[in-house]
């Protein structure tokens, strides 16, 4: 058994090295841009399931905690790693020696947004429902708002990842070996959390609070377990962001950005991660996919969120999911 | 020393006094009914007890231990499993899922989840066959995959019972179990109660408005009324007592 699951690892390893190196080539940078924005939005809204569809705690503000591990990871590589990077690339392979930092970077970004998530989920997650949704919101224009005032990562220029003390070192990670690394790892764990007996607290929680305290689940640190996960995912989709564009600024994570992540969770159906998945790819493609229509483009997008609401209140998946036995009983 | 001990209890909302001064003792494995009309605080005193509310004055002792204020999921690691007056399952979950949720809540492990581990594969079968166990000894054998809010009533509150159950309790609080239940589902609890306080040796408090429901399953009744105990015994000496005729069904006057 296990033998065989280093046998799964080693091939879906492979696999994503190798589209690494031949994505690149068959795509224009244009479209390659849009699938590394793809993972990252699937990463987000799959680790937002966690808290909104699973535990049923309405969070609006995921984007400030991309913010935070998009900053951190940035200002952890220009002012920490790109030195580190020097010294790994003098002793290994320029691809090893990126291989072998980038985990560090989305890490920091991750832990950092996680400590945020925990900070943030403690006070607010004693709320419920309109509230919740309210103080989660608040809380992310804070963490943007004061990120901006902070001058060292560049304050309302922007922060571009190029260390002064290295300026040879390449900061920029744009292939989507990492990316699809990380949407793997995300869906993985999230997956085997929330469908385990004890990631049944979760539902239990969304699904009946009183009920669910009253058979001995602990539900307020259920739910900050929920939040702080999602926030750790949510960091390192920051941090694959800041990383592959190369420049970061708080104006990508504005409340719109939460809203748009929470439109992904929504439409693929709450409590389902396959549906996240699934939703976050449809809607980070439509508006590229609409360009050609000008400015009747987000009329469309707007539209097409409008009827799926109508025709799939619950989603396009509902709370089911899309994986091997639903296939099964799909073809036979 | 009683498994549960209630002295001296006073709750207060606000002006409201829902319960004032209440006594009450439940010994182990003991079958006790808790009656009264609408409003006498049958259910507050319950809340009190699985720590949904918190004592105003006096003190709720489990086992010895002092539990009047403590958190009502730390209070069912304790060992008192309730049921609710208007079933409270996790009806998104299905029958099996909603009693694993309760064997599995009190000793949740995120990363073996995650990891995976043999010993994790054992432990998850272990809960399955445990949870399907607990639903055949309560004849849901046959819906445990189905969706618990599409459940019938009556096995809506069978299996609110089994997810109790699964918390490992030594005492059970039954809200109206049988509200809503037709004779012969009736029956089938009050058999159950008898076997439940003889198989799992539980002690059982039930909030019962139907007095013949409880007569010969109970060897206690404590009757409330306006949060105050009015008179507590044998059910038949209960049933025969002035206060409780007056407070069921007014003076025989009528005015006042």
């Amino acid at each position: 058994m296990s033998v065989r699951r280093w046998i799964a690892v080693a091939a879906v390893a492979s696999a994503l090295f190798a589209l690494d190196a031949f994505l690149p080539r068959v795509l224009n940078p244009y479209y390659a841009t849009i699938v590394i924005r793809i993972g990252i939005a699937v990463i987000a809204a799959v680790s937002l399931q966690l808290v909104n569809g699973f535990t049923g705690q309405f969070s609006i503000g995921h984007a400030g905690f991309m913010a935070v591990g998009a900053y951190v990871s940035a200002a952890f590589s220009v002012y920490v790693g790109a030195g580190w990077l020097e010294g790994l690339l003098g002793v290994l392979p320029p691809a090893a020696a990126r291989a072998v930092y980038f985990p560090f970077a989305l890490v920091a970004g991750g832990l950092a947004a996680a400590v945020a998530g925990l900070v943030v989920g403690i006070p607010a997650l004693r709320l419920r429902g309109d509230y919740l949704a309210i103080a989660t919101l608040g809380f992310a224009e804070v963490i943007r708002i004061a990120i901006l005032n902070v001058d060292a990562v560049g304050g309302a220029r922007g922060f571009p990842l190029a260390a002064h003390d290295h300026p040879a070192v390449d900061l920029r990670f744009e292939g989507f070996g990492p990316v699809y690394a990380v949407v793997l790892v995300t869906i993985v764990v999230i997956a085997r959390l929330v469908y385990s007996s004890g990631g049944l607290s979760f539902r239990a929680v969304r699904e009946d609070e009183i009920a669910a305290t009253s058979i001995g689940v602990p539900a307020t640190r259920v739910k900050v377990e929920a939040f702080v996960v999602a926030s750790f995912f949510a960091g390192v989709a920051g941090a694959l962001f800041s990383h592959s564009e190369g420049y970061v600024h708080t104006n990508s994570f504005s409340f719109l950005r939460s809203f748009e992540l929470v439109a992904f969770v929504v439409l693929g159906g709450l409590g389902s991660i396959t549906g996240a998945v699934l939703a976050a790819a449809v809607l980070t493609s439509a508006p590229e996919l609409l360009r050609g229509l000008g400015e009747w483009r987000m009329i469309l997008y707007s539209l097409l969120l409008i009827v799926t609401m109508l025709v799939r209140p619950q989603g396009l998946l509902g709370t089911r999911e899309l994986d091997l036995s639903w296939l099964r009983r799909r073809l036979g | 020393m009683a498994l549960l001990e209630i002295r001296n209890l006073t709750v207060r909302f606000g002006g409201l006094t829902s319960i004032s001064e209440l006594d009450f003792d439940v010994e182990a494995g003991g079958v006790v009914a808790l009656i009264g009309p609408n409003g006498a605080g049958k259910t507050t005193a319950f809340n009190v007890i699985t720590g949904v509310y918190a004592p105003t004055e006096g003190s709720v002792r489990f086992e010895g231990r002092e539990i009047g204020g403590a958190k009502p999921f730390a209070i069912s690691q304790l060992g008192i499993g309730r049921t609710f007056q208007n079933i409270r399952l996790f009806r998104g979950l299905t029958a099996v899922e909603n009693v694993r949720t309760a064997l599995a809540a009190s000793h949740r492990s995120g990363i073996a989840d995650v990891l995976r581990p043999p010993a994790w594969r054992r432990r998850e079968r272990a809960l399955a066959k445990e949870a399907r166990a607990l639903l055949e000894k309560l004849g849901l054998q046959r819906v445990a995959d189905a969706g618990a809010g599409g459940l019938p009533y009556g096995e809506q509150r069978l299996l609110e019972i089994a997810r109790a159950l699964a918390t490992h309790p030594r005492l059970l609080l039954l809200d109206e179990p049988a509200a809503g239940m037709n004779p012969s589902e009736k029956q089938g609890l009050r058999e159950l109660v008898a076997r439940l306080r003889d198989e799992f040796g539980l002690a059982i408090v039930l909030i019962e408005h139907d007095v013949r429901f409880v007569m010969d399953l109970c060897e206690r009744v404590t009757v409330l009324d306006h949060g105050e105990k009015i008179a507590e015994g044998a059910p038949e000496a209960v049933r025969q007592d002035a206060r409780v005729i007056e407070a069921y069904l007014g003076t025989s006057g009528g005015a006042s």
